[in-house]
């Protein structure tokens, strides 16, 4: 593995609940390694399995999605169509040939900055040990 | 009007829907002369100068790749004839395998086969690519003219248009769009998903809404939905909609987000027990020409 490499990771954080958690832990300067570039989207519900697969297409090395608690989504139930997406979308990523578990989603509210910081740093740690997705060198072969 | 037509990696059934033409393919074909179509006519040589190239299946081996090279260089106007041609279609679910293992399979391992030694053919034939590809992945397409084959009336339409110099246009929205069969109107609910060999469908209802995985909403209409019509679930062979950039993943998405929709505590773990195998059932048709075309750890 190059010495230099350092995790692409992909955050989809919904506007109500993940993304204030984000906001939180950077408040409360809590420490969690800069792998994940997020992205905010209104609701997990927004996320598409397509939007997970063009990331990792375009060099993610890991995706993480975070919604609002279940039962807390502002749009009701976006978090729970997301559920099942995502658990369908696990069953695809297996069967494609990526490791699940550089695809990680969980449920954290706005105020929870301490979960943000934790989860950030535990997937960014599964994705060092994973190493680099190295798709683009394949994606190019004839 | 000089028109060659090729196969590539493909069955040759494209080809053969354009037959179905029948009395039709006269009329089309009245100016037009065929200078180049290796189904019929016993010919080696592309020859210059060729107005419009229909060329059926995808990209498997070198020679393919040579082949389209030469046909777009050699003519003005290139169709991509077919789902195989467009975006790899069923020999593109081969990306789920290595060569080795895709080789292995075929010369030694199949019941039928005697090959006590383990030969693998290597001499004075192609070699093949590393996967299946779209031939859009290797040289410039004009018009895209997708399905499994595509239907003889939609062929005719697109030939005729470019035989008058005007622009081919293919329906962009969904299958469900033509299809007669009745949906719910306040949208898609999946109570359950049923195999289709699990019960007996509705004949009028919507075969998604009664569990049958049908792929209506992420494919492409133009084909009159003749699958749903007869009771059948549309596998998706037309490709996907103007609208999404990967048929499978629309698909899953559509399939996970009706199932039980009305409830609020679906358990994901009842879905995904019975999507056993999304790759093979939703990228059929794509997986070459979709956003991880391949198996990553092949
Ligand atoms: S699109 Fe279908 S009919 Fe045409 S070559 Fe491919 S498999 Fe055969
Ligand atoms: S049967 Fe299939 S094509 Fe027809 S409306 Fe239902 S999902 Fe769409
Ligand atoms: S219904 Fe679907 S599978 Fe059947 S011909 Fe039409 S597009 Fe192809
Ligand atoms: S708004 Fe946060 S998950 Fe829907």
């Amino acid at each position: 593995m190059a010495k230099d490499w350092e995790p692409k990771i992909i955050a989809f954080c919904c506007n109500w609940c993940s993304y204030g958690g984000a906001d939180t832990a950077g408040v409360g300067r809590m420490q969690h390694p800069p792998s994940a570039r997020i992205v905010r989207v209104m609701c997990s519900g927004r996320v598409e399995p397509s939007l997970v697969l063009k990331a990792f297409r375009e060099g993610a090395d890991g995706v993480f999605v975070g919604g609002c608690h279940l039962g807390d989504c502002h749009y009701q139930s976006g978090n729970y169509k997301w559920w099942r997406r995502a658990e369908a979308l696990k069953r695809y990523l297996e069967q494609i040939g990526i490791e699940p578990e550089r695809f990680r989603y969980e449920w954290i509210s706005a105020s929870e900055g301490e979960k943000f910081a934790q989860v950030m740093t535990e997937f960014h740690e599964t994705i060092l040990e994973l190493g680099p997705l190295k798709l683009d060198e394949r994606l190019k072969k004839l | 009007m000089r028109i060659a037509t090729t196969w590539l990696c493909c069955c040759s059934g494209c080809h053969v829907s354009m037959l179905d033409l029948h009395e039709r393919l006269l009329k089309l074909f009245e100016d037009v002369e065929l200078v180049h179509c290796p189904v019929l006519m016993d010919v080696k040589e592309i020859p210059d100068d060729v107005d419009v190239a229909l060329i059926e299946g995808g990209i498997r081996n070198e020679e393919n790749v040579e082949v389209a090279e030469e046909l777009r260089e050699k003519a003005e106007v290139v169709v991509a004839l077919g789902t195989c041609a467009c975006y790899g279609g069923v020999p593109g679910l081969a990306n789920l395998f290595s060569n080795e293992e895709l080789l292995e399979a075929v010369y030694v391992e199949t019941a039928s086969t005697e090959n006590e030694e383990g030969t693998i053919p290597s001499e004075g034939v192609p070699e093949l690519t590393w996967r299946v590809h779209p031939f859009s992945d290797v040289i410039e397409v004009d018009y895209e003219l997708p399905g499994c084959p595509p239907e003889p009336d939609r062929i005719a339409e697109v030939l005729e248009a470019i035989l008058e110099g005007e622009e081919p246009e293919l329906p962009g929205y969904n299958l469900c769009e033509e299809c007669p069969r009745e949906k719910r109107e306040e949208g898609l609910i999946i109570p359950e998903i049923r195999r289709p060999v699990e019960g007996e469908p509705d004949p009028d209802r919507c075969l998604l809404e009664q569990g049958y995985l049908c792929m209506g909403p992420a494919t492409r209409a133009g084909c009159g939905a003749r699958c749903p019509k007869a009771g059948v679930p549309c596998t998706g062979c037309a490709g996907p909609t103007d609208r999404s950039v990967d048929q499978g993943a629309r698909m899953l998405s559509t399939i996970a987000s009706a199932f039980r929709a009305d409830e609020d505590e679906v358990d994901p773990g009842e879905l995904v027990e019975r999507l056993r195998d999304p790759v093979s059932w939703f990228c059929r048709f794509t997986l070459p020409a979709s956003l991880i075309p391949f198996r990553v750890d092949r």
